[in-house]
Order: structure tokens, then C-alpha cells, then sequence
């Protein structure tokens, strides 16, 4: 048992920092045995070790492997704690971001990285998976009312839809509601130009800077 | 088109030998592109052995280049071994789902037979037709994915690494199988008298730790260049995306030539394993080879050729990976037409004018 809370929360980051997804569990019904505050322990336990991960991503002490482990940990602890947040704490209405791997392209690792470093660093995320469809990506924005569309394709092939996302959201009238985002290995900077997106990001941690500057909120 | 003297078996040969060549050797990595050169469909390749050899014979007669590598997509392997490929109509191939989902099931799969299985046996008669019509000139090469990317298609690559951290005897349970598959495809390939041509997408350093590498991928990897070595013929390995701190690795599976992606430098390269193996790279194929111009192809070619030129185990121009299927054709002209101009010797001080003012 933990001293005090900040113990607890120090364990629970550890936990997720060392992949125990058991560990993070048992971490999780503990806090709430003890009514310690879910949403201080989300943030000072699961999502600071989330951070603490990505930092070792960063600095390729960790790779994908040892990330995706980490976020299993993270989620583990996050199904536990989450049904326990306080009301004003989980109605929070949070900066909105629409996710997936375009048409034409099934390779969602790297969607699936952004998505849980967004995840960790506070933001909403509703994630469509692979092989989306252009208009499925504006449609779901509007419907759920995001703020940002994140776009990721590893195939030179389904870059066009990319544009065509965009393309899509001009004709509409709506460009200017949403914060378009692309990334994956043959995009570039030139290209995410081209197609009048509003970011690029390189990696996950870098992608969850973009959204923050994005939302405007301090990195 | 081509104004070449040397066909590119002798000038593979020559150049294998320090002796005097007409030009460095060049490969831009044409794969379903050349589905354009015939007007045929991405698709049209599924199945039909003939095509795809007509279409990289055509490719390779209309472009001059170095190599002729029969490939349409990574998974061929995998799917002889039950993952599912999706085949849009006309662009390059798909993993639609993996050929199981969980550890548990590895024991029901087997090493795919070349003969039989998938796509394998179109492919291998794609290699003996080109080799048939143009094999006196130019090498064919026949790609071969590694039993760890292809470990990656079997199981879907986020349970695979995931198993790594978990369940490890399991993940080298299947790339065995994996490998078996490989080696079975390796021999048929050398029968026809070709080469296999390796890559391991999933081995990168974006994906793995260099330690992972080492335990899941480089030994099955070492295991196929033994095999294809035992046929006295030379391996080349291309791993995509990052990979500088495995190079070393790379290396040590006996790999001749390494085929770096453009997520690595050249320079560091020749620095690091010139004096081992040959370089092969590393224009941008989605940047520069699909998005730019003739002349940024141009500048970059003069780029890598300044940088690798005098590595000691000697460096092909080509791209960092495949072509996307709609690279334009004048991009890959003025891919050979750079390499013609910078001719042989090479004259370092020159480029590098040329491509800094």
C-alpha cells in the first residue's frame, strides 16, 4: 500500500512506464478504495507515465512495441477510473479530434500512436479506423462537431484522398470549421502545403504538439 | 532512348570488378509502374505471370535501368500462407486482414508452397519469361519478403509486437514458419535463375528497437543470405524507413548490398558500413520521384551520387523504396539521364557545384 497519494500516483505512472498492465489495474481500484480524486490520478498517474513513455519514444529508448504496451497499461487503468470522475470532470467539453487511415490503406499503427498520445494528452478523440472514405471523414466532423481531422496514409497511392478530404470540406463551406492535419511516411511538409492542410506532424509526440498549438494550448 | 555501351550484366560485372563502366549502375525501383508503360491495370497483374513479365520487359527496355525486379506488393508470401490481400482495381495491393489473430492459432498455418500456393507461382513465371526475353542483359530479381514482415502480415503487426514483449517464443515460432515459406520461395526463385531480392519492411527502427531487430529479425535474415549465398549469388536487403542504428546488422547477415530508404543518410552510411557492403539509394520516392520535377530528380541524384560515389564497396543510384505506381515517366528518365550525365569517373567537385549554386 502507498503512503500517501502521491505515491500512488507515482506508482501508477510507473506502472504504465513499465508496461504492467496488471499492475496499473490493481493501482486504479485502489485509488478508487481509497476515494482518491479519479481525475488527479488519470493525470498525475496514468496520463504523466503516458508522457513519460512518449518522451522515451522520443528518445528511442522505446519504440513501437514498448508504446503500445504502455498504452494497454494506460487503458487498463483508464477503464477503472474513468466511471469514477466527478461529473463537471468527465463533461468537460474537450478539443475534438476525428482520426483515421484514408482509402485505399490499412496500415494504422502509426494512426493508432497519435491516437492514444492524443488520448493521454487530454483531447477527445473519435477514431474511424482504416480504409476511410473521404466523405466519412467530413461527415463524421460535422456531425460530432470536432475541431481537427488527422489524416494518415503510409501508401503514396492513397495521398489524393487526402485532398480530396479537403477538396470536400471547401465545396461545402465548411473549410473553415475544422483543422485538417496529415501525416505518415511519404507525406511531407511540401505536400500537406499543396493540399492546403493546416499541419504536418513527423511522429505521434510531435502530432499531439501540432493539435496543442492547434487548440491553443501551452505544449 | 537508352545511349548506354554497356548492357547492365556488364556493366554489374565491370563495375563488381573496379574496372572501367560507361556510367554507375541505376535502379529506380519500378514496381506497378510499369503496369503504365503497358497500359494495363495494377489489377491485370493478379494471377497472370505474363503480364507482369511484359510490362517490367517493357519497363525495363523503355527506361534503360539496371535491374528488372518482378514485385507487385510485399504480401505475396503471406498470402500463400491464408492472410487476405485486397486488390483495388488499379493501385497497388492491400493486407485486408491478417491469416490469423492470436498466438494459439500459429500451429495451423504452414509454410507456404511456391509452386502452388497465392500468387507464388505467377510470379515465378513472370521471372522465368523476363529472364527468357532479356536475362542475357539484365539481371531479374525476384522480391522476397522477410519471414518477420511477413510474421507481421500472418498475425496483423500490432499483435506481433505486442507479442514480442510477451509471448517471444511464439513470435519466433512463426517467423520460422515464415522463413520456411521464404526459403522454399528463395530456392524456386534461384531456379529459374534469378535472384531473390530482400526486403523487410518491418524490421525498420521506425517500427522496432535495434534489439528487437536483432532477436526477431536478423537471424532469419542471416538464414536466407546463407541460403541464396550457397547459390553463389549476391543479396541485396532493403529495409524501409529508418534503420542507421542497424546498418551494422544489416551488414552482418552477409547481405551484399544494402538498399537504404530516404529516412537515412548516405553519407553516415559510407562512414558506418561502406567498406562492407554496397549502397543502393535513396532519392525519395514519394517526394521527389512522384511529387517533383525533372530537375529536383536531377539535383538529387547528384546529391547521392556526391555523397556515395567513393563508397569502397561501391553505390547504385536508385530510389529510397519502390516507385508509386503513378510516378511520372519523365521523373525516371531524368533519373538515368542524370546518372548518364554524371558518366564514370565520377567528379566529386563538379556535383557538388552543380548542385549548390
Amino acid at each position: 500500500m502507498s503512503e500517501n497519494e502521491n505515491e500512488l500516483f507515482k506508482a501508477l505512472s510507473d506502472a504504465v512506464v513499465g508496461m504492467e498492465e496488471d499492475l496499473a489495474r490493481q493501482l486504479a481500484l485502489e485509488a478508487v478504495e481509497r476515494k482518491i480524486d479519479a481525475y488527479t490520478a488519470i493525470e498525475r498517474g496514468l496520463v504523466d507515465g503516458m508522457g513519460r513513455a512518449g518522451e522515451l519514444f522520443e528518445s528511442e529508448e522505446y519504440f513501437i512495441p514498448e508504446l503500445l504496451l504502455c498504452s494497454d497499461a494506460m487503458y487498463a487503468g483508464l477503464d477503472i477510473l474513468r466511471p469514477h470522475l466527478k461529473i463537471e470532470d468527465a463533461s468537460q467539453r474537450r478539443f475534438k479530434v476525428v482520426i483515421g487511415v484514408v482509402e485505399g490503406d490499412t496500415h494504422d499503427i502509426g494512426k493508432n500512436l497519435v491516437k492514444i498520445m492524443l488520448e493521454a494528452s487530454g483531447f477527445d478523440v473519435i477514431d474511424l479506423g482504416r480504409d476511410i472514405p473521404p466523405q466519412q471523414f467530413v461527415e463524421t466532423a460535422v456531425s460530432e462537431n470536432a475541431d481537427v481531422i488527422a489524416l494518415s496514409t503510409l501508401m503514396t497511392t492513397t495521398m489524393d484522398a487526402m485532398a480530396e478530404v479537403v477538396e470536400r470540406l471547401q465545396k461545402t463551406n465548411i473549410r473553415e470549421r475544422f483543422k485538417v492535419i496529415v501525416g505518415g511516411g511519404p507525406i511531407s511538409p511540401a505536400f500537406a502545403d499543396r493540399i492546403h492542410a493546416d499541419g504536418y506532424a513527423n511522429s505521434a509526440p510531435n502530432a499531439v504538439k501540432l493539435v496543442k498549438q492547434l487548440a491553443g494550448v501551452p505544449a | 532512348m537508352s545511349c548506354d555501351l554497356m548492357t547492365p550484366v556488364e556493366r554489374f560485372a565491370a563495375y563488381g570488378r573496379s574496372e572501367a563502366v560507361d556510367r554507375l549502375p541505376c535502379v529506380p525501383i519500378v514496381g506497378n509502374t510499369a503496369a503504365r508503360v503497358v497500359g494495363a491495370k495494377v489489377s491485370g497483374f493478379r494471377g497472370n505471370g505474363k503480364l507482369i513479365a511484359d510490362a517490367q520487359v517493357a519497363a525495363y527496355r523503355r527506361f534503360g535501368y539496371d535491374v528488372i525486379r518482378i514485385f507487385t506488393d510485399l504480401y505475396t508470401q503471406a498470402e500463400a500462407m491464408g492472410a487476405t490481400v485486397h486488390y483495388p482495381d488499379d493501385e497497388t495491393a492491400y493486407l485486408a486482414e491478417p491469416a490469423i489473430d492470436s498466438a494459439d492459432q500459429i500451429g495451423s498455418l504452414e509454410p507456404a508452397n511456391p509452386y502452388k500456393d497465392g500468387n507464388l507461382p505467377h510470379h515465378l513465371e513472370a521471372m522465368s519469361r523476363a529472364v527468357e526475353a532479356v536475362g542475357k542483359e539484365v539481371a531479374v530479381t525476384g522480391a522476397l519478403t522477410g519471414p518477420f514482415t511477413t510474421a507481421s502480415f500472418l498475425i496483423g503487426t500490432e499483435t506481433l509486437v505486442r507479442l514480442m514483449l510477451k509471448n517471444p517464443a511464439a513470435v519466433h515460432q512463426l517467423c520460422e514458419l515464415a522463413l520456411q515459406g521464404a526459403l522454399a520461395y528463395a530456392k524456386a526463385i534461384l531456379d529459374r535463375g534469378c535472384t531473390p531480392s530482400l526486403t523487410d519492411a518491418m524490421c525498420s527502427t521506425t517500427v522496432i528497437s535495434p534489439k528487437q531487430f536483432k532477436e526477431f529479425g536478423q537471424p532469419y535474415l542471416k538464414r536466407l543470405v546463407d541460403f541464396i549465398h550457397g547459390y553463389g549469388r549476391g543479396v541485396t536487403l532493403h529495409i524501409c524507413g529508418k534503420t542507421r542504428s542497424i546498418w551494422e546488422q544489416m551488414a552482418d547477415t552477409g547481405a551484399d548490398c544494402l538498399s537504404i530508404d530516404n529516412a537515412a543518410d548516405l553519407l553516415e552510411a559510407k562512414v558506418k558500413v561502406g567498406t562492407r557492403v554496397r549502397l543502393m539509394g535513396n532519392v525519395s520516392p514519394s517526394e521527389i520521384m512522384l511529387q517533383g520535377t525533372p530537375l529536383q530528380v536531377r539535383d538529387a541524384v547528384r546529391q547521392c551520387v556526391w555523397k556515395a560515389h567513393d563508397n569502397p564497396k561501391g553505390y547504385i543510384v536508385a530510389s529510397g523504396c519502390s516507385l508509386p505506381v503513378e510516378t511520372p515517366f519523365q521523373n525516371i528518365d531524368a533519373m538515368l539521364e542524370s546518372v548518364r550525365e554524371i558518366g564514370w569517373p565520377v567528379h566529386a567537385e563538379k556535383l557538388e557545384a552543380a548542385w549548390t549554386v
